[in-house]
């Protein structure tokens, strides 16, 4: 088994004397999907926002592969590697073309660079017709569609999703689900909280249930992966304390 | 007195050029536009740290804050006209009855406003600008245009309030101006002084050019916002 991208040790959330969130631990391997599912309030939106940086939560302890991270005091260089896209996508006020080119330009990618890689993610997303259009006019489909071309053409090894299909007529929802399907299958880790059964049904997703703010311990281990898989990680971090983790990931049957 | 002899003496004086009342006007524009200038970043700074950041005391500088938009403009001039004067901790400095007096007392007169609006704009912003700009890896700074960008509204709206009180203010100009012609006397201590000599005519003039200045200033500021304004 590879190590893992991301490892969460005892996260726990509570607003007041409410917990909303109290799981023992959480791996995520790379070239691995999730599908995060659990009734509204059970804590995915919680879960997702502490691994982003969004909210703080009491935590043991968080390694970003292999190397102890402070999510509180989120590095400015993991906001690089891990993006969370909203339920409700926010679209800045400008262009389409902007929108998408907005990550890009914070990295300092250079214009030529970056209208390379904006026309391309335009055409990932089928939403070359509307580069020019004001972002915020845009349907709630097409702005789901924005988001994940603005989140994925960063590339980052880690995408969290809220609900991308909550929401969204038929029509929109499959142009989403085959643009989740085509995010499972590149590089990157991508943990999907939904309902969305077509989602939670992709070949290769793994299933994490959350109960109560509570990972659901149904048993099942992640199987034993490809030993030719591109691990981000050497060997050398297979000893890390999350081997010893118990698997909370529910293979989907 | 006659008030349409007046108003017609009034635009008279306004068409045939005549160089006091313009000199009036010029300096009223000057002072104002330039205290707007300084203050303007300073304060936007000031109420986008104040919407975002947490620590110590942030609450009673929001309440002081809030205090200050009251203050009279009057004992703004009080209070510089006593730093400035002679005797005054920054006397050596000669600014008293001088434009840049007037220039320092507006800027102290804009800020809390400026301030204030811009607060509540920012506070009222989507919560997603920030999460968004911040998942999207963007620095502090990004983040800080972005979210001011996105409620440019709201911030316009602090500018045109704040412009609109300091171009107008008469207390502190007069205090810390000293309403001197040709050189510290602008459009309010013009007409305030017309009016006590019953030249109602010049009064009536200024008055008007007064109006004119704000709706020129905030059109204009409205035309430069562009999309994203009024709906």
């Amino acid at each position: 088994m590879n190590a893992p991208l991301f490892v969460i040790e005892k996260i726990r959330k509570q607003f007041g004397a409410r917990v909303v969130l109290d799981v023992g631990g959480l791996a995520l391997h790379a070239g691995q999907s999730y599908a995060l599912t659990g009734d509204n309030g059970a804590g995915k939106t919680t879960l997702l926002r502490v691994i982003a940086g969004l909210e703080s939560a009491q935590l043991a302890r968080a390694l970003y592969r292999g190397l102890a991270v402070n999510l509180c005091a989120y590095p400015e260089w993991l906001r690089r590697d891990v993006i969370y896209v909203h339920q409700h996508p926010y679209l800045f006020r400008t262009s389409v073309k902007d929108n998408i080119g907005y990550g890009l330009k914070a990295r300092g990618a250079p214009y030529r660079e970056r209208e390379l890689l904006v026309q391309e993610a335009v055409r990932w997303a089928r939403v070359e017709h509307l580069i020019d259009s004001p972002a915020h006019k845009l349907s709630a489909g097409e702005k789901q569609r924005v988001a994940l071309a603005r989140a994925r053409v960063l590339k980052p090894r880690l995408f969290l999703l809220d609900e991308p299909t909550a929401n969204l007529d038929a029509e929109s929802r499959q142009q989403v689900v085959t643009l989740i399907r085509d995010l499972c299958d590149s590089d990157g880790v991508a943990v999907i909280a939904c309902h969305d059964q077509e989602i939670i049904q992709l070949p290769g997703i793994y299933r994490l249930h959350l109960q109560a703010g509570q990972i659901d311990h149904r048993g099942g281990q992640l199987p034993a992966r490809d030993p030719s898989d591109r691990s981000p990680l050497g060997a050398s971090a297979a000893s890390t304390p999350a081997e010893s983790l118990k698997w909370q990931a529910v293979a989907n049957d | 007195m006659d008030w349409l002899t007046t108003t017609r003496k009034a635009f008279a004086l306004l068409f045939t050029g005549d160089a006091d009342l313009w000199t009036i006007i010029f300096v009223s524009l000057k002072v104002s536009l330039l205290a707007m200038l300084f203050a303007t970043p300073l304060a936007i700074g000031i109420g986008y740290l104040l919407a975002t950041a947490s620590f110590r005391g942030r609450k009673l500088l929001i309440h002081l804050n809030q205090g200050l938009l009251a203050s009279p403009t009057v004992v703004i001039g009080l209070l510089l006209y006593l730093l400035l004067s002679r005797q005054g901790v920054f006397g050596s400095l000669h600014l008293l009855f001088t434009r840049r007096a007037m220039i320092l007392g507006q800027i102290i007169i804009a800020l809390p406003v400026l301030v204030a609006f811009t607060l509540s704009a920012v506070q009222g912003a989507d919560p997603r600008v920030q999460e968004t700009s911040l998942s999207l890896g963007a620095g502090q700074l990004r983040t800080a245009v972005t979210t001011l960008t996105e409620v440019r509204f709201g911030v316009m709206a602090a500018v045109f309030s704040a412009f609109g009180r300091v171009v107008s203010e008469i207390g502190c100009s007069l205090m810390v101006g000293g309403n001197i012609a040709g050189f510290t006397r602008n459009i309010p201590t013009a007409i305030a002084l017309e009016t006590s000599k019953g030249e109602f005519a010049e009064g009536i003039a200024l008055g008007f050019m007064l109006l004119a200045v704000a709706l020129i200033v905030n059109f204009s500021l409205a035309f430069l916002q562009g999309e994203g304004g009024l709906k």
